[in-house]
């Protein structure tokens, strides 16, 4: 369960300080697809940064596993990263020049995965995203479908228990963002991984179990099926089941 | 990220930054190169010296003068005193040793024999037919290895002489080989202008080398009786007729050498072992190899700086790999060591160039260099693995210093402002 309760964020100071997010509460059922959409500049990734330890927000607490992850050192935000969340940025930011597999490779070793451990579980995860005939290959020689493929791929690697994917199908045509959409998607409903997706298409909201609207950095509502919405308590949010 | 990965990666970034790290390997390289040779021309240097000494100096054997009063201030008033000396007027004077000197040294224990030290300077020596030359005289050293261009030492010939080639030809022999067996006669004068006469033959004639220059036979050798008797005859008249300026004792065994040598300073002489009379070669050695480290050290200097320009435009470069990296958990103390590993590599392979050139340097040099001093088959340059090491070793604690501030540049790097950056 991830819980997210009076998270304020605030960018410079005085007379330039601009709050991104403001006062935000809402709870997140373990397994469940979520989607946090608004417009451009309304904080969406200001808020996954929060959610997902990148990031530190002034005030709050974003409670995971019971564990309020702003109050860890950094050392050990450093390494709930490497061992639970998956990430899937708003670019690729593959290394162009290594091989796909060095690419995936790239989450495990952060997390010291063992040299023998980390073969199958790369071989496992581009099995997952449809590219093991290219692990050979240079990340830069890929399409841009594959390319967010072996994204997914270095994100589900260490089998992580949620996944960030900040706008996933942005860069791509609907064809093959409906594939990536497929993925995901299925990744979570078939490993129980909570899949977060900050997103602007109202499209690709729809499909998830709770949509969470973000409006100049508030909570503007909370649709879904199951959605729970207790103030001034965090807002309940339930997975489909 | 576990050590292995770490090196890995390392050692990854580099090769995709090929020209880049080779030319930062090769600054190092320099620096590397020179050190190298100064080790090695500081360890062929030492071990040709250290050749000399054996050779040219009997180990067991002391150099011993007397000792001589602070000259000071030569206007203020001195006592007399009853050992000899001479007076060169101004108030300068130099002791000398007498007969009772020399046995009071054969007393001492540990004392296998003591030879007074008869250097001549002859009037002249010349053959007939040919022109007059000054020279220098000295007493024949079994124990001193000469090389010989022709012959051999005087032996058991009383009126044996060696000279060095320069002297053969100049007294107009047309080969070493030539001189062997002929006769120069050596003029030694009398401060009264008395003059004798010595027919001597010639045993063997000595190859100028650059040890001649060290030691100083640079004239003619004979039998000590016969210097002696030179001597004696040439210093008629003057204080030094019954004393020495020095004289050589030889100890028993190479063991007791440093006790006599205090015996001696005990009793008031002054005592040099072959060690203290070696002892500025392996001093100027070591000047010249301090010199030649200073050049290299600045090499290395300049190089630092080399690497924290190119560590610094990496990480530059790679801002998005690295917030990548921070994002997805990499500890700020790994990526710290990330950039420190791959300055350490950048360290190694200026080293391995470095000193690997300076290797190759030395099996080129050194028989060009031997042949140009003839030293014989003497290496000036001895490139020792050990040292390689530490070169080695050595440049890379330097690059990884070196490579601490870009280091941590890189470790503090926000994982979302780079991230940003499209
Ligand atoms: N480091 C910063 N300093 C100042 N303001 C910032 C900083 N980072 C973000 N902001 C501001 O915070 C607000 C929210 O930014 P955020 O990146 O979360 O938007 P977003 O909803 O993800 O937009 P998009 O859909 O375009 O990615 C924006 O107005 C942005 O200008
Ligand atoms: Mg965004």
């Amino acid at each position: 369960m991830i819980e997210v309760s009076n998270v304020s964020k605030t960018y410079g100071h005085k007379k330039n300080a601009f709050t991104a997010l403001k006062d935000i509460n809402f709870t997140i059922e373990d397994g469940a697809s979520v989607a946090i959409i608004g417009k451009s500049g309304s904080g969406k990734s200001t808020l996954m940064h929060a959610m997902s330890g990148l990031d530190r927000p002034q005030t709050g607490q974003v409670i995971i596993d019971g564990q309020n992850i702003l109050e860890l050192k950094q050392k050990d935000v450093d390494k709930f990263r490497a061992q639970k969340i998956g990430f899937i940025f708003q670019s690729f930011f593959l290394q162009a020049t290594e091989t796909v597999s060095d690419n995936v490779s790239l989450p495990l070793e952060i997390a010291k995965v063992s040299k023998r451990a980390r073969k199958a579980k790369i071989t496992a995860a581009l099995e997952a995203v449809d590219l093991s005939e290219k692990a050979r290959n240079k990340a830069k020689d890929l399409s841009g479908g594959q390319k967010q493929r072996l994204v997914i791929a270095r994100a589900i690697v260490n089998e992580p228990q949620i996944i960030f994917a900040d706008e996933p199908t942005g860069n791509l045509d609907s064809a093959t963002g409906e594939k990536i959409e497929e993925l995901l998607f299925g990744y979570n409903k078939n490993n129980g991984v909570t899949l977060i997706i900050v997103t602007h298409d109202p499209d690709l909201a729809a499909k998830c179990d709770v949509q969470i609207h973000i409006r100049d950095g508030q909570v503007s509502s909370i649709k879904g099926d199951k959605a729970v919405v207790k103030t001034p308590k965090p807002i309940q949010v339930k997975k489909v089941q | 990220m576990k050590l292995r990965d770490t090196v890995r990666r390392a050692g990854r970034s580099l090769r995709q930054a090929k020209a880049r790290t080779l030319l930062t390997s090769l600054a190092i390289g320099v620096g590397a190169f020179t050190i190298t040779l100064s080790l090695a021309a500081g360890a062929g240097g030492k071990q040709y010296a250290a050749d000399i000494v054996n050779t040219n100096t009997n180990p067991r054997e002391l150099y011993v003068q007397p000792k001589q009063e602070q000259q000071g201030d030569p206007s203020a008033p001195k006592e007399y005193s009853e050992a000899p000396t001479i007076n060169y007027g101004g108030g300068f004077s130099l002791k000398t040793f007498q007969q009772k000197d020399i046995n009071a040294m054969k007393e001492l224990g540990n004392v296998q024999s003591v030879t007074p030290v008869y250097n001549v300077s002859a009037k002249y020596v010349t053959r007939p037919g040919e022109k007059k030359y000054t020279v220098g005289v000295e007493a024949y050293l079994g124990t001193v290895k000469q090389e010989y261009a022709a012959g051999a030492g005087p032996k058991g010939q009383a009126d044996g002489v060696i000279l060095t080639d320069a002297y053969a030809k100049a007294l107009g022999f047309a080969s070493p080989q030539k001189a062997v067996g002929q006769v120069v006669d050596v003029v030694i004068a009398t401060p009264l202008g008395e003059t004798k006469t010595y027919p001597l033959t010639i045993t063997g004639v000595t190859k100028k080398s650059a040890l001649s220059a060290l030691t100083g036979s640079g004239g003619l050798q004979v039998q000590n009786d016969k210097v002696a008797d030179m001597y004696k005859f040439a210093n008629t008249g003057t204080p030094l007729e019954n004393s020495f300026i020095a004289a050589t004792v030889l100890a028993k065994d190479e063991s007791n050498v440093k006790t006599l040598k205090q015996q001696l300073t005990d009793k008031g002489f002054d005592a040099q072992t072959a060690e203290d009379l070696m002892g500025f070669i392996f001093q100027f050695i070591n000047v010249l190899q301090g010199i030649l480290l200073g050049f290299g050290a600045l090499a290395v200097l300049t190089s630092i700086f080399g690497i924290v320009n190119t560590q610094y435009i990496s990480v530059l470069e790679r801002t998005q790999q690295i917030g990548l990296m921070k994002a997805l958990g990499m500890r700020r103390r790994d990526v710290g060591r990330l950039f420190k590993i791959e300055a350490a590599w950048i360290g190694f392979l200026g080293g391995a160039i470095g000193s690997g050139f300076a290797a190759f340097v030395s099996v080129i040099g050194n028989p060009v260099i031997s042949e140009a001093l003839s030293l014989g088959k003497t290496k000036l340059l001895i490139v020792e693995p050990l040292s390689v090491v530490i070169v080695i070793v050595g440049l890379m604690l330097v690059s990884v210093v070196a490579g601490i501030l870009p280091a941590r540049k890189a470790s503090k790097l926000d994982p979302i402002e780079a991230l940003r950056t499209e």
